[in-house]
């Protein structure tokens, strides 16, 4: 291949959407990262040893991912169906292997702590402000409400994940921090998704800013509530919880309805 | 060879200066295919700092790399979080991406 030809800025937009949209660009970019993996982590990383109360707190953290993960993955398999187009389509049919995988190497994750029983764990400490929003999401995908799904999904939702996982993994123990590394390279591709869509339909259809505006009302606090809840029981300095409201607010005024 | 060393001049574009040109290494940024790793890194901070050549991705914080010395009004690609960007002048004078839809 000539230097010119693999220059990814040379690429002209038709084709750079088509290539990055593709399950064939899904594939070579997880390979690099996944490949040689066991459920997350490399073989070799050692488990630590927590105390008590910091291992009750980190299966309860996980417990939450789970929830947001299982959000995910039903919302992501829900909206293959009302994609407005195939490559978003195929697109999505990747956002929904990734989710699979994020929630199986969560609840791999709490087996190896000790968690005999991941689905009872995972119902009796999830947050119900967090449930409140799955129950929110999948209804705006039942509704075939393209537009804030998405918006519900790959950017509320997604964005605070990113930001929640990155912080969580700079003080996690060894294996819980491959975990979450393996996992923020899947939701760059997420986020970007979303925000990217979303930019093109906000464009050719600017009047529905104010209502994806009213959805943010409505959903922000069930998210944002849980997430700040997440990053102080992990250890988070309350910077990181404004933090991880900027990085959100920063995509939805890009989007032109901050 | 790193991506501050430049390699050769390139003839000005619109009466400009020249453009430097870059090569690029691979970095290890794993989260795009092999072929097209060398355009991009990850950010490493406050400490970091971006090439004449570099720019730093609004949507997902990841380093975008070019092969030349990047102007106001050149495109880019972002295939980490899949966005469009277009280099601007921000308002302090230093070159930035902005994410096109």
């Amino acid at each position: 291949m000539s230097e010119e030809s693999s220059d990814v800025h040379q690429l002209e937009p038709a084709r750079f959407f088509e290539q990055v949209h593709s399950f064939e660009f899904w594939f070579e970019a997880v390979e690099g990262y996944l490949h040689g993996l066991d459920h997350g982590h490399r073989a070799e990383t050692p488990e630590a040893v927590l105390a008590p109360d910091e291992r009750e707190r980190l299966i309860t953290v996980l417990c939450n991912y789970c929830v947001g993960e299982t959000a995910a993955l039903e919302g992501a398999g829900g909206l293959v169906q009302i994609a407005p187009n195939r490559a978003s389509k195929i697109f999505l049919s990747t956002q929904t292997v990734d989710e699979g995988r994020h929630l199986e190497v969560l609840v791999n994750r709490l087996r190896e702590l000790g968690v005999a029983d991941p689905e009872v764990e995972i119902a009796s400490r999830a947050t119900p402000a967090l449930l409140e929003f799955k129950r929110r999401l999948l209804a705006l995908v039942r509704e075939r409400d393209w537009l804030a799904a998405l918006f519900a999904q790959n950017v509320i939702l997604e964005a605070m994940e990113f930001t929640v996982f990155q912080a969580h993994a700079r003080s996690a123990d060894p294996r819980t921090r491959e975990v979450l590394q393996g996992i923020v390279k899947d939701e760059r591709r997420h986020l970007g998704f979303g925000e990217n869509e979303l930019g093109r339909r906000l464009a050719a259809q600017p009047g529905a800013a104010s209502r994806l505006a009213a959805v943010r009302r409505e959903l922000d606090p069930l998210v944002l509530g849980s997430f700040r809840d997440t990053l102080l029981r992990i250890g988070g300095r309350r910077e990181e919880g404004a933090d991880l409201a900027e990085h959100y607010r920063a995509a939805v005024t890009r989007l032109g309805f901050a | 060879m790193s991506a501050q060393d430049p390699l050769r001049e390139t003839p000005a574009d619109e009466g400009g200066a020249p453009r430097r040109r870059f090569l690029l290494d691979d970095r290890g940024f794993d989260e795009v295919p092999p072929r097209y790793r060398r355009f991009y890194r990850r950010w490493a901070g406050a400490g970091d700092q971006l090439a004449p050549n570099e720019a730093l991705c609004p949507v997902c914080k990841v380093v975008v790399r070019s092969t030349r010395e990047l102007r106001p009004g050149d495109r880019l690609y972002c295939m980490a979080c899949m966005s469009r960007l277009l280099v601007v002048s921000g308002q302090d004078g230093r070159l930035e991406a902005t994410v096109v839809y």
